[in-house]
C-alpha cells in the first residue's frame, strides 16, 4: 500500500482551498452549536452591554438618548461586529498557540497566510451573524426601525469592518511573536469606540482613521436610507482605500511577525 | 544538495509499490544551522547537522536535553527559520517552496495538543485532512481505518477532551496521518503514555512504515521506543550529529546501564585507579565517612565486576542506585568515538 500523497481528492488549488474554507466554517459552526451556553453567553454579553447603554442612558438622559438612538444602534452594531472580527484573530492566534494547533495551521500546503485569511473570513461571517441578530433585537427593543437594504449594508459593513480585521491581524502577529498581550487586546476594544464615534463631519481628516469612515457611511445609509450607489463616490473611495490599506498593513505586519517569531524560534510558544 | 532541484518522489509516480522508490532519499538535511543571538552570547542550537532519510525508513533522532533535537526538527519543518543549511523533502527545497513541502510532510510536536479538544475525533480528522488539501469525504475510508488501527473507532464521535491521555496522543497521531503525507515527524510521541499505550503506538508506527511506506522521523528520550521502532538512529549532542548508524549497530546503547554506587569510608587510590581503568566512572565524591561515584556499564551484568573490586578491597557497599544513562556518555562508551575524532575519549569500560 502506498502513501496516499497526490491521490484522489488531493487538491491545493482553488477547489481544495474552498474545501478547507468549508471545513473551517463547519468547525466554527459545530463549536457554536455544541457549546450553546458559550454561544448564548457570547451573544448575551453583546446584548447586555447594549441594554446597559440604552436603558441606563434613557434613565439618566432620556432626551439625549432618544435623539441619538439611531446613531447609537448603528455605532453599537459596528462596534460589536468589529470586536467579533478583531478578537477572532488576535485571541484566536493566542488560543491556537496554546492548543498547539497554530503550528499545524502553519504546515498547511495552502500556506499560513491563506489559512489565516480563511480564519478571518469565518470570523467576519460570524460577526455578520451576530450583527444581524443584535440589530434585530436593538430595533425591536428601541422601536426604531432602520433602513436595512442588504445590497447596501452588507458591502458597507464588510468594508467598514476591514480595518478592524487589519488590526486583528496586527495583534495576531504580535501575539505570535510576543505571546502574552491580552491587556493590549482589551484596550483596543475601547479604542474602537473612539474610532467609531470619531467626529468625522467636524474633522474631515479623521475619516482616514480605521473604522471612522465606515461608521460614518453606515450611519448615512441606515439612518437616512441612502443606497450604496447614491453615496458620494469620493467618500466611498476613502472607505475602500482605508479598508484595503489597513487590511493590507495588518496582514503585512502579521506576516512580518510570524517570520520574526520563526527566526527567534518562538512560533508555537505561549 | 542543489537548490530547488526536484527529484522524482513517490508522489510523482503513478504506480503503487514502485520498486525504484526503495532506497530513494525522501529527506535530505545538509549543514543545517540555527544560532540564536550573536557575538559572545550566540547560542548554536543546531550546528551543522546533515543526514538523509530514505522512503519508508524510520529514523530516531536522539540526544540529551538541549542537544538540539526539537530545534533541528522544527528547522526542518520551517517552524524555525534556520541560520544556514538546506532541507529537501521529496526533492523540493524547503526554503524555495514551503507549500510544496507541506504536501509531503506532517508533524506531531512535543508537548502540544496538536488537535482541537472540543471537536470529536472524527471531526478533527476531517478538519486536518482538509487543512492538508484532501477531500475529507474521499478520505473517509482511510480515516475509519486509522481509527480502527488506533483502537479509536468507538470513540470517533466523542470530543477529544473526554478521552484519556493515551487516546488523545493517538488522536494527535491519527490527525497528523489524516493529512495523508508520506513523511511524518513525531516529537516525543510516547511521552506521558503508559506502558501499554506506548507499546501499542510503537507497533502502529512500525506498521505504518512497513505496510504504508510512510517515512517516520521521531525524536525520543525513550530508548525502548527507539530500539523497537527505528531502523536507524541519528544521535545529536551540542547541536551536532555524533552518530548516524543502523539501530542494530547501536545495540550496546540500549543495554547500557548507569549506577550511583556508595561505599563506606574512602576508596584507596589503587582501587580507584583499578575501577577507572576498567570501567567508565565519574563524579567521584569523597565524603567524611563514605565515597560515592557513578559508573556507566555496557550492560547491567557488568556491575558485579565493579562490586567484586570493591569487595576485594574490603569496602562495604552502602547503596546502589540506578541512573538514567547520559546519552552522550553512553554513545561514547559504546563506540569509543567522539565528534570529529577517532580518539578513544571516554571509552574506559570498553
Amino acid at each position: 500500500m502506498s502513501a496516499p500523497t497526490q491521490s484522489a481528492g488531493f487538491d491545493t488549488g482553488p477547489r481544495g482551498y474552498l474545501r478547507y474554507f468549508l471545513a473551517a466554517f463547519r468547525k466554527r459552526l459545530l463549536l457554536l452549536l455544541r457549546y450553546p451556553v458559550n454561544t448564548i453567553s457570547q451573544f448575551g454579553t453583546i446584548l447586555l452591554v447594549f441594554f446597559v447603554v440604552f436603558y441606563g442612558g434613557r434613565a439618566v438622559a432620556p432626551t439625549a438618548i432618544s435623539d441619538s438612538i439611531e446613531g447609537i444602534i448603528v455605532g453599537y452594531l459596528l462596534w460589536s461586529m468589529s470586536i467579533t472580527a478583531y478578537s477572532g484573530l488576535s485571541w484566536g492566534v493566542t488560543r491556537e498557540a496554546q492548543w498547539g494547533t497554530l503550528e499545524q495551521l502553519f504546515m498547511s500546503p495552502f500556506g499560513f497566510g491563506p489559512v489565516m485569511v480563511v480564519k478571518m473570513v469565518v470570523n467576519v461571517l460570524e460577526s455578520f451573524l451576530w450583527g444581524a441578530l443584535t440589530l434585530l433585537v436593538m430595533m425591536t427593543v428601541t422601536g426604531h426601525w432602520l433602513a436595512v437594504d442588504p445590497l447596501t449594508v452588507v458591502p458597507l459593513g464588510a468594508l467598514a469592518l476591514a480595518p478592524a480585521v487589519g488590526i486583528g491581524f496586527f495583534f495576531g502577529g504580535l501575539a505570535i511573536r510576543f505571546k502574552r498581550i491580552e491587556n493590549a487586546f482589551q484596550l483596543m476594544q475601547f479604542f474602537f469606540i473612539g474610532l467609531i464615534a470619531a467626529p468625522v463631519a467636524q474633522y474631515p481628516l479623521m475619516k482616514w482613521l480605521p473604522l471612522a469612515q465606515g461608521s460614518q457611511l453606515l450611519q448615512t445609509a441606515m439612518k437616512d436610507g441612502v443606497a450604496l450607489w447614491n453615496l458620494p463616490a469620493g467618500e466611498l473611495a476613502v472607505l475602500v482605500a482605508t479598508a484595503v490599506g489597513y487590511l493590507a498593513l495588518g496582514y503585512a505586519a502579521f506576516h512580518y511577525c510570524q517570520r520574526w517569531a520563526r527566526r527567534e524560534g518562538v512560533m508555537g510558544h505561549y | 544538495m542543489s537548490q530547488a532541484t526536484r527529484r522524482p518522489s513517490r508522489s510523482d509516480t503513478s504506480s503503487d509499490g514502485d520498486p525504484e522508490a526503495a532506497g530513494e532519499t525522501v529527506l535530505a538535511v545538509d549543514n543545517l544551522q540555527k544560532t540564536y543571538g550573536d557575538g559572545d552570547d550566540a547560542v548554536h542550537a543546531v550546528d551543522g547537522v546533515s543526514f538523509a532519510v530514505d522512503r519508508g525508513e524510520v529514523v530516531g533522532v536522539l540526544g540529551p536535553n538541549g542537544a538540539g533535537k526539537t530545534t533541528t526538527i522544527k528547522s526542518i519543518l520551517g517552524l524555525v527559520v534556520p541560520t544556514a543549511g538546506t532541507v529537501e523533502i521529496a526533492g523540493v527545497n524547503a526554503a524555495d517552496d514551503a507549500r510544496a513541502v507541506y504536501q509531503h510532510v506532517g508533524a506531531m510536536l512535543e508537548g502540544a495538543r496538536n488537535t482541537y479538544w472540543r471537536l470529536t475525533v472524527a471531526e478533527n480528522l476531517r478538519f486536518f485532512a482538509a487543512l492538508g488539501g484532501r477531500d475529507p469525504d474521499v478520505a473517509r475510508d482511510r480515516h475509519e481505518r486509522l481509527l480502527e488501527q488506533f483502537n479509536l473507532a468507538d470513540k470517533a464521535d466523542e470530543p477529544v477532551n473526554d478521552l484519556s491521555r493515551g487516546q488523545k496522543q493517538k488522536v494527535s497521531l491519527a490527525a497528523t496521518l489524516a493529512r495523508g503525507t508520506d513523511v511524518v515527524f513525531l516529537d516525543e510521541p510516547t511521552l506521558g503514555l503508559d506502558v501499554e499505550a506506548s507499546v501499542e503506538l510503537r507497533r502502529e508506527l512500525r506498521r505504518l512504515a512497513d505496510e504504508e511506506d510512510i517515512t517516520i522521523v521521531l525524536s525520543s528520550h525513550d530508548m525502548d521506543v527507539v530500539e523497537s521502532v527505528c531502523d536507524r538512529v541519528v544521535i545529536l549532542a551540542d547541536g551536532q550529529v555524533i552518530a548516524d548508524d543502523p539501530v542494530e549497530d547501536l545495540v550496546g546503547v540500549f543495554e547500557t546501564q548507569a549506577y550511583r554506587v556508595t561505599v563506606e569510608g574512602q576508596v584507596p587510590g589503587g582501587v580507584r585507579t583499578q575501577l577507572t581503568d576498567s570501567y567508565h566512572t565519574e563524579n567521584w565524591d569523597v565524603l567524611e565517612d563514605r565515597t560515592r561515584f557513578d559508573v556507566t556499564l555496557a550492560d547491567g551484568d557488568t556491575l558485579h565486576g565493579v562490586l567484586d573490586v570493591l569487595q576485594a578491597a574490603d569496602r562495604q557497599l552502602l547503596d546502589v542506585d540506578g541512573l538514567e544513562p547520559d546519552l552522550e556518555d553512553v554513545f561514547l562508551d559504546v563506540t569509543g568515538t567522539a565528534p570529529g575524532s577517532d580518539a578513544d575519549e571516554g571509552g574506559d569500560g570498553e
